[in-house]
């Protein structure tokens, strides 16, 4: 199993690592590598990792500076691209008399086809021609500046001058435009590809509440969040993880509100990521999780945008990646996958009312097989004496144990589980025929299984689809067939060493530093207003007292009260 | 390394073996136990139910309960040698039911009472009869109707009959051996016996009748000397009992008026039972409080007249004080059995004179002087207030 070293040890080495990596960013600088283009990106994570990644690249990419002539840098590109056919460029002459050498690189199918002719083209080629501009008495600087200053009506643009850049930016769908004699390239905002749009979430419905959900596309995700949090605190910091897909992973959070050594230990968490692919945020969970020895997750993921803003609003960070709709939240205790976000839509009453009932479906989608073999089995004389009859004439004829018969049951349906969400949608509905009729009566009416636990498997699977959070309804899917074997050995004592062992486990457990049982332990009397019950809004007026330190008051409300 | 350890240590789990571990189906639940005596030991006689004729869908028309019976010199020898007649393990923690034949509560019930106690699967709350003038064999032979497993029929008549009718006793066997090791207070047992014809009892049939041949019935009260049985009371004694011990929740009191009947159901009751000390002589006080509406009327009684109901209300408290002096009158002639605590109420009034009450009681108990109040009020008349018996005579 994984080996503990101490904390202070563990500092030390962490000290030590950084000092290595600074000993290293100073090397680079040093060997002139070009820190004047790094300025220019607008923020310091991104920086660092630029650098760092450099550094992991091969030499001789990471030297390569755009040559100043116009024809090289194509065929450099051309060649380094292998002349893949996605890959357009256009060379004109622009200028009165088309004294300018230019070209324009882009990559079809990432970019708006529609914008880089009416901005780009149209401005450098027709519009450049009718212009005042005197050509011949300008150098091929001075026309760098003038057209990057006053030519090109485009959002965003960068001055890139190493090839890498250059590659990355091509590749994620903006527009490159060269300029002979120029060593500077200009990469052009033209980002547009076929999107799923925004619909409804699949895996997190409400009845109460926003429908959007997040899509593929991080920036349609990053401005979902804004969207919800207009306020200049709200940061996000994005940088590239993945050494071939160079995926863009970003992290949002509130300054102020949000644990600034959160913060740190998530950004260092993320530098020392190392991996060629990042293509789902699952990458990034298993990277980043506290503990790898556990069945429960200890990172949140979620498709809601609201969900995240409300996480984002607590104090905690989300970590979005492009290509996937699942937004990491961190840290996430205990309490965040058994709330819904609609808890919080609702009115208060019903909102507890609903708690309390899921929070018994927790409970029973975990032990309801186990209970069942343990009594049935070990405990008999539990049972109230007309309800063991009537199990008893149930049992009668089946030729298993009660364990082997719940294991059975329980397998068959997880395979039904899976199959039905494996299975192409046009066929899905006979899965359900066919494992209603296998499982439900065949299998009962052949005298193969009885009926109590056809009735306990569909309780136990009923229960955990109450889960609001899919991860956490897996940790207690597996957990429920290590009950179910301790029940069959040990019984009711069985059931509750398991518990205990559980619990323990449960305790041992941090995300990001924050004890993974909290408010309930270590019990926290505040944060017990948002726990098992929810007091309304107006009551709610302080963070949750783990996650932040700085900024803990959400505002001064009082109860509502009639006019006097 | 860890992992391995780990490993090796999982068969330790799984190959623990699961020792008292029993499927549902290898269980034969007992749920009546019945105790006869023979010259030299026990006759016991047990009944297993037949779980798939009782629910779910594969019945085959057998019967719902199975009798086994068998001869052994102890009560353990004679159920674990029963295990030659029964295809799997006898279950007895479900059982509802012991029913002691008469012949042996007259011997004596205290031995038995030992194996009822010691066996850890025994839950404590079956309920205890004496089966009336016949043996627990016979009386566990019958089918009955409404209730498919017979010893459920008791144990749901004893709870049911003592609250609305008062006249038994539902007795667990921590209550019953309590009273027996205690000195100041003597069991009772509640009597049960098949009415009927006891032949066809026994026959699937039986119970498909719409009157059946016969059934179960509880009788009255059967009054204990420790642990044997001295006698039987009839109803209005067994009420009188259920009075003093404050154990009548409701029942039916029947008063005269004009020749005719009322009958009042009694809604609520409350006994107070107080022992006195007076000048070395010991003395009980029992103040009862009486709540009940009116149940049915045959005479062509006023209702509304409030004397009319005051006098009503003295009848009434008539005839609960005559049932407790005629049971009290009884015991103390007739059995000499304190069955109802008198002598636990002294020990807690004077404990010092009760040790030297103590080794008489039953001498004291005889000449106890027993002073009875009763409060009863009538607190409504149903849904009408006078009888139309008036119009129906003229």
């Amino acid at each position: 199993m994984k080996s503990r070293v101490p904390i202070p040890l563990r500092k030390l080495i962490k000290d030590k690592q950084s000092i290595k990596a600074e000993k290293q960013r100073a090397d680079l600088n040093q060997s002139g590598s070009p820190s004047s283009s790094e300025t220019l990106t607008n923020d310091q994570s991104q920086n660092s990792s630029q650098s760092q990644k450099r550094h992991q690249a091969s030499p001789n990419d990471r030297t390569k500076l755009i040559f100043s002539d116009l024809h090289l840098n194509i065929d450099h590109i051309k060649k380094t691209l292998g002349n893949s056919s996605d890959i357009v460029t256009r060379d004109f002459c622009a200028g009165k008399n088309g004294e300018i050498k230019m070209a324009i690189i882009y990559t079809e199918g990432l970019t708006d086809s529609a914008s880089i002719q009416d901005f780009i083209l149209d401005t450098l080629m027709v519009e450049m021609r009718n212009s005042a501009f005197d050509g011949k008495v300008l150098n091929s600087f001075e026309w760098f500046q003038l057209i990057k200053s006053r030519t090109l009506p485009v959002g965003a643009i960068m001055e890139i001058t190493d090839f890498q850049k250059l590659f990355h930016h091509l590749l994620s769908g903006d527009t490159m435009l060269l300029m002979d004699g120029s060593p500077t390239a200009i990469a052009l905002s033209s980002r547009d590809w076929a999107d799923r749009g925004v619909q409804e979430p699949s895996s997190q419905t409400v009845v109460r509440g926003p429908k959007d959900g997040f899509t593929e596309t991080l920036r349609t995700n990053t401005a979902l969040i804004r969207r919800r949090i207009k306020n200049p605190n709200l940061w996000l910091e994005t940088k590239q993880i993945g050494e071939k897909t160079q995926t863009d992973v970003a992290i949002m959070y509130l300054k102020g509100v949000a644990n600034d050594k959160t913060i740190t230990e998530l950004q260092s968490r993320l530098n020392r990521i190392n991996v060629d692919a990042i293509l789902e945020s699952g990458y990034i969970e298993e990277f980043i999780q506290d503990e790898v020895y556990t069945p429960f997750p200890t990172v949140y993921n979620t498709e809601r945008p609201d969900a995240v803003a409300a996480a984002i609003l607590e104090g905690r960070i989300a970590i979005l990646v492009d290509g996937t709709p699942f937004i990491l939240v961190v840290p996430a205790l205990m309490v965040h996958f058994l709330q819904s976000s609609e808890d919080y839509y609702q009115r208060a009453d019903i909102a507890t009312l609903i708690r309390l009932l899921r929070y018994l479906s927790f409970f029973l989608a975990l032990f309801t097989p186990s209970l069942y073999v343990a009594v049935s089995t070990f405990h008999q004389e539990m049972l109230p004496t007309p309800l063991l009859i009537s199990l008893a004439s149930q049992r009668e004829g089946v030729p298993f144990p009660a364990f082997v018969e719940a294991v059975l049951m329980e397998l068959v349906f997880e395979i039904l589980r899976e199959a039905g969400v494996r299975m192409p949608r046009a066929i899905g509905s006979s899965i359900s025929i066919v494992g209603a009729l296998v499982i439900g009566q065949a299998a009962v009416e052949a005298g193969f299984v009885s009926a109590t636990m056809v009735i306990i498997v569909s309780l136990t699977a009923i229960c955990s689809f109450v889960f609001p959070s899919n991860s956490m309804a897996i940790a207690f899917r597996m957990l429920r067939f290590l009950f179910m074997i301790l029940a069959a050995t040990f019984g009711l004592y069985g059931i509750i060493l398991g518990l205990i062992v559980m619990v323990l486990h449960l305790n041992s457990l941090r995300s990001f530093g924050l004890p993974y049982l909290a408010p309930n332990a270590p019990f926290i009397l505040q944060d017990q207003k948002d726990n098992i019950i929810r007091m309304p809004h107006w009551a709610l007026l302080k963070r949750p007292r783990l996650i932040n330190k700085k900024d803990t008051v959400r505002g001064d409300a009082s109860s509502p009260k009639p006019p006097e | 390394m860890k992992m391995l350890k780990i490993f090796l240590m999982l068969p330790l789990i799984c190959l623990s073996g699961c020792w008292s571990s029993i499927e549902l189906n290898d269980l034969a639940i007992v749920t009546a136990l019945g105790i006869d005596k023979t010259e030299d030991g026990y006759l016991v006689t047990i009944q297993v139910l037949n779980s798939s004729e009782l629910a779910g869908d594969a019945r085959s028309g057998r019967t719902e309960v199975v009798t086994f019976t068998k001869k052994g010199e102890t009560i353990y020898e004679a159920v674990r040698s029963l295990s030659t007649d029964i295809p799997k393990r006898i279950y007895v923690s479900h059982l509802r039911e012991v029913i002691f034949g008469e012949e042996m509560a007259r011997a004596g019930i205290g031995k038995t009472l030992d194996v009822l106690s010691r066996q850890k699967e025994l839950r404590s709350d079956f309920y205890m009869t004496v089966a009336k003038g016949s043996t627990a064999y016979d009386t566990l032979n019958v089918q009955t109707a409404l209730e498919k497993i017979p010893a459920n029929k008791i144990f749901d008549a004893l709870e049911n009959s003592e609250k609305r009718w008062a006249a038994t006793r539902t007795v667990t066997l921590d209550e019953f051996v309590n009273s027996i090791v205690s000195k100041g207070r003597e069991p009772i047992l509640t009597g049960i016996y098949v009415y009927g014809d006891i032949e066809s009892g026994g026959e699937v049939l039986n119970a498909q009748n719409i009157s059946p041949k016969s059934g179960l019935r509880l009788d009255y009260l059967g009054v204990f000397k420790k642990d044997k049985l001295v006698g039987w009371l009839n109803k209005n004694d067994s009420k009188g009992v259920s009075y003093i011990t404050d154990h009548v929740k409701s029942t039916a009191v029947t008063i005269p008026c004009e020749g005719e009947k009322i009958t009042i159901n009694t809604v609520g009751t409350k006994t107070k039972i107080k022992g006195i000390m007076k000048k070395g002589e010991p003395k009980i006080k029992i103040n009862v409080n009486s709540e009940g509406s009116i149940g049915e009327v045959e005479c062509k009684f006023d209702l509304s007249k409030p004397e009319n109901i005051e006098e009503l209300n003295k009848r009434y408290a008539k005839d609960i004080k005559d049932k407790i002096t005629g049971a009290v009158k009884k015991l103390q002639n007739e059995y000499q059995s304190d069955i109802f605590g008198f002598g636990e109420e002294i020990h807690r009034t004077d404990p010092k004179a009760w040790k030297r009450l103590e080794e008489n009681w039953d001498q004291e108990f005889e000449d106890l002087e027993v002073d009875v109040t009763v409060d009863a009020r009538i607190r409504n008349s149903g849904t009408m207030l006078e009888s139309f018996q008036k119009e129906i005579e003229e």
